[in-house]
């Protein structure tokens, strides 16, 4: 069989690139969620906030951890396995992600150090400002990668002079059509996940009838902020499909599973397909009648445009964006269902005792990641064939690099990686299963600046004792 | 303003930044798989655990600038390094994540600190490679590497790669004199006499040998002899001043001299790449992008960078002293 180096380096970046992005989801909403525990904590002086804290600190610090090193990895992955498409974007991308390391990894890494052990050498109002650091770090950062991004879905802002990229207006580069609604998008999507997460081992704890009070408080909160966003996240998406609708009308007329130029009247939403994309058409469909006009077109009877209207050259494959599409929006419509219901126990009273609603929380702890990633490949797998949409086609950015050494690589990426997860899936169900109240905590909310300049003081244990929360 | 002489200069600054700061993590990480104690070994991980993090963004920093400013020479650089760059990439990121799985453990943590020593040591190893590769020459045809993954398999870079492996342990034993306790230090400086010397040698034997196989280093030689010679001069002395004093004088005596062993390194290795970006073949000036991403990433890094290094300073401050016994966190 003859390997093709084109396939070989794109399954290379695909895999590392999904494997990467789904630390960064939980890190980003984690961060963020672990600075309004501890600004609780500051302010109610209450110790189960605390425990909250450490508890998710010691998940957020692995999957930090895990983040960086995957993460590292993309930013040489793009001269490694697409050096024509480094050599063509890098005035663009590479200037972005360049401000990316300096305005955001820094930041996050200088306090990193501190938001994990500092908390009794610095005193918890600087340990609180470490945490916010670093959280406003990931936002930061986030905005920089997703302008690039977004930059490769819908480029604006450069000209091409003597057959090198220029950027002409980085404004335009970076405030690109789609990424004021992409980075919401994605932020959203990473505090989604996180409260899916908090709520979800809330929810397990309460069906186990262990570690109470640290249950509920965590299943209120993980339910509480996962509706307020879920309902924000659908309005959101609907701005990003529409602006990827006007922009890149390939990846939409893909994702709904329709072919010919204009659909039946009244059109389905279609659930299940079997496309075939040499025939330009479908094997086999099934949908519910009326509600594709009704989602799609916002009118009974309405019609969709389907992948025909696209040349065949420039298709993507319809099978996988399509089903990327269902999973993200089918949890999409899971998670305001649970947002609903919800509301409706808490209502009532009984979020914390309807025992059938947290065994779905249990199983809806992943669902942010699994969503997130499903989006992703809506992202990238709907705007092929091109690497940057209409600019350059990801078969032209190939780097000189043989098929062999190429799945040496592959397979040596798989197997480190499949230790990393292993290893990150076991400590932290060892952690959950641990539970909170082996996170000592050992810091009361009162502490100042001046505990910074004086950590000899708080290193004398007695001192620390008197200090510690009972 | 010459744009491209400016970004080129702050790729150096990220790069040598990241070879004397994360050098001494890696250079722990190389030794923690000569330490037999359990407690020993905690302690060493411990001694670089809240700052090894903003010390490895710097290879980000100079990877990214060199995408930005120079992208013909990081997309000819990066196919030629393809093997040695990934399993760098690969053996940092088992460093990375063992400093996160090995606490969470303690029936397996030896394992991890396996991880976290074997890839400590092949990301020196790698390292050191393509800075021996750079200095073999890289095939290039119409401004594409044109060579072959394997090329790098050479005695130069292999030279190069165990020279860089000692060089580290040597930062890392330093750093342990610094930071540790007792019985860490007196390991520091056992491990200090074995590594110094050694370090040295090699260095010398490499430089030897690279003058022999590369006509550029020669051409270069003419131009800056004079400077050339004195560094020489400069690093044999360091050296043997570093190996003499392992035991006496002040434990922050051997980290500074490793670090000027680096900087006096790093300050030959300029002299003779400079002008070129990919070395002897193409200069920075050919290779650099438009002056607005010059100027795009320049102005964020004028602005930036003292930012950056200031709380980083603040970050290594707020950890200093010698290291607690039982790690920072209690």
């Amino acid at each position: 069989m003859r390997l093709d180096p084109s396939i070989l380096a794109r399954i290379q970046f695909a895999f590392t690139v999904s494997f990467h992005i789904i630390f960064p989801t939980m890190s980003i909403g984690l961060a963020s969620f672990l600075a309004v525990i501890e600004a609780l904590w500051l302010k109610t002086k209450d110790p189960l906030y605390l425990q909250i804290y450490k508890f998710w600190l010691s998940i957020f610090a692995m999957s930090f951890g895990i983040g960086v090193v995957t993460g590292i990895v993309l930013s040489f992955e793009f001269g490694l396995g697409f050096a024509p498409f480094a050599n063509m974007a890098g005035p663009a991308i590479g200037s972005l992600i360049a401000l990316e390391v300096l305005t955001a990894f820094f930041l996050e890494a200088g306090f990193l150090g501190i938001m994990l052990f500092g908390l009794h050498r610095v005193g918890p109002k600087l340990h609180f400002f470490a945490t916010c650091m670093v959280a406003v770090g990931t936002l930061i950062s986030a905005s920089w990668i997703l302008a690039a991004n977004s930059w490769m879905q819908t480029p604006a802002g450069v000209e091409i002079r003597d057959s090198h990229l220029t950027v002409v207006n980085w404004r335009d580069v970076i405030v690109n059509p789609s990424w004021p609604y992409r980075l919401p998008h994605m932020l959203t999507a990473a505090y989604l996940t996180a409260s899916f997460m908090v709520a979800g081992v809330g929810a397990w704890y309460l069906l186990r009838g262990k570690h109470q009070s640290f249950a509920r408080r965590t299943v209120s909160l993980g339910t509480a902020f996962a509706t307020v966003l879920i309902a924000g996240q659908v309005f959101i998406g609907d701005l990003v499909y529409g602006t990827m609708l006007k922009h890149q009308p390939s990846k939409m007329q893909a994702a709904e599973g329709f072919w010919e130029k204009q659909s039946q009247s009244p059109a389905p939403y279609y659930w299940f397909i079997i496309p075939d994309q040499t025939n330009q058409r479908n094997r086999f469909e099934a949908g519910i009648p009326y509600l594709g006009s009704i989602w799609l077109t916002h009118s009974l009877r309405g019609r969709v445009e389907g992948l025909r209207n696209t040349p065949r050259d420039r298709q993507p494959i319809m099978g996988v964006v399509f089903y990327a599409f269902r999973i993200m929006y089918g949890l999409a419509i899971l998670m305001f269902t649970m947002g609903v219901v919800s509301l409706w126990l808490r209502f009532r009273g009984r979020l914390f005792s309807s025992r059938w609603f947290l065994w779905m929380l249990v199983f809806m702890t992943p669902s942010g990641i699994i969503a997130t990633l499903a989006g992703w490949y809506v992202a990238e797998t709907g705007r092929q064939p091109w690497v940057i949409y209409g600019m350059l086609r990801t078969v032209d950015a190939i780097s000189p690099v043989p098929a062999q050494a190429l799945l040496s690589t592959l397979i040596a990426f798989v197997c480190v990686y499949a230790v990393f997860i292993s290893a990150f899936l076991i400590f932290t169900l060892h952690i959950i299963r641990r539970g909170p109240a082996a996170a000592p905590p050992h810091a009361d909310a009162s502490g100042s600046l001046k505990n910074a300049f004086r950590p000899h003081v708080l290193d004398n244990p007695a001192r620390v004792v008197n200090r510690r929360i009972a | 303003m010459d744009l491209p002489l400016l970004s080129a200069s702050f790729v150096a600054f990220a790069l040598t930044l990241y070879v004397i700061l994360d050098g001494f993590d890696l250079g722990v990480g190389i030794l923690l798989l000569f330490q037999p104690a359990k407690v020993s070994r905690d302690h060493m991980v411990d001694s670089i655990t809240p700052t090894w993090d903003g010390n490895e963004t710097w290879i980000i920093m100079a990877g990214v600038t060199l995408l930005a400013a120079f992208p013909i020479a990081y997309s000819i650089l990066l196919p030629a390094f393809y093997l040695p760059v990934i399993l760098m990439l690969l053996a940092l990121g088992f460093r990375g994540v063992s400093f996160e799985f090995r606490v969470q453990t303690t029936r397996h943590r030896r394992r991890w600190d396996v991880a976290f020593a074997v890839g400590s040591l092949v990301a020196a190893f790698m390292q050191g490679v393509i800075v021996g590769g750079l200095v073999q020459g890289v095939t290039v045809a119409n401004q594409r590497f044109a060579g072959g993954v394997l090329n790098i398999v050479r005695p130069l870079p292999i030279i190069s790669g165990v020279t860089l492996l000692f060089g580290y342990a040597v930062l890392g034993a330093g750093w342990l004199k610094l930071k540790s306790n007792p019985s860490v230090q007196h390991f520091a400086s056992r491990s200090l006499r074995v590594a110094a010397p050694v370090f040295g040698v090699l260095f010398g034997i490499g430089c030897i040998y690279a003058f022999n196989i590369q006509p550029g280093i020669r051409s270069q030689w003419a131009s800056h002899g004079t400077a050339l010679s004195c560094l020489v001069v400069l690093f044999a002395v360091v050296a043997g001043t570093l190996t003499a004093l392992t035991e006496r004088g002040r434990p922050a005596l051997p980290l500074f001299l490793g670090l000027c062993l680096f900087v006096v390194g790093i300050s030959g290795m300029v002299l003779i790449v400079f002008p070129y970006v990919v070395p002897f073949s193409l200069s920075l000036w050919d290779a650099a992008s438009s002056s607005t991403s010059q100027q795009f990433v320049l102005i964020g890094a004028a602005f930036v960078t003292p930012v950056v290094l200031a709380y980083s300073a603040f970050a290594y401050w707020i950890f200093r002293g010698r290291t607690p016994e039982k790690g920072w966190g209690e």
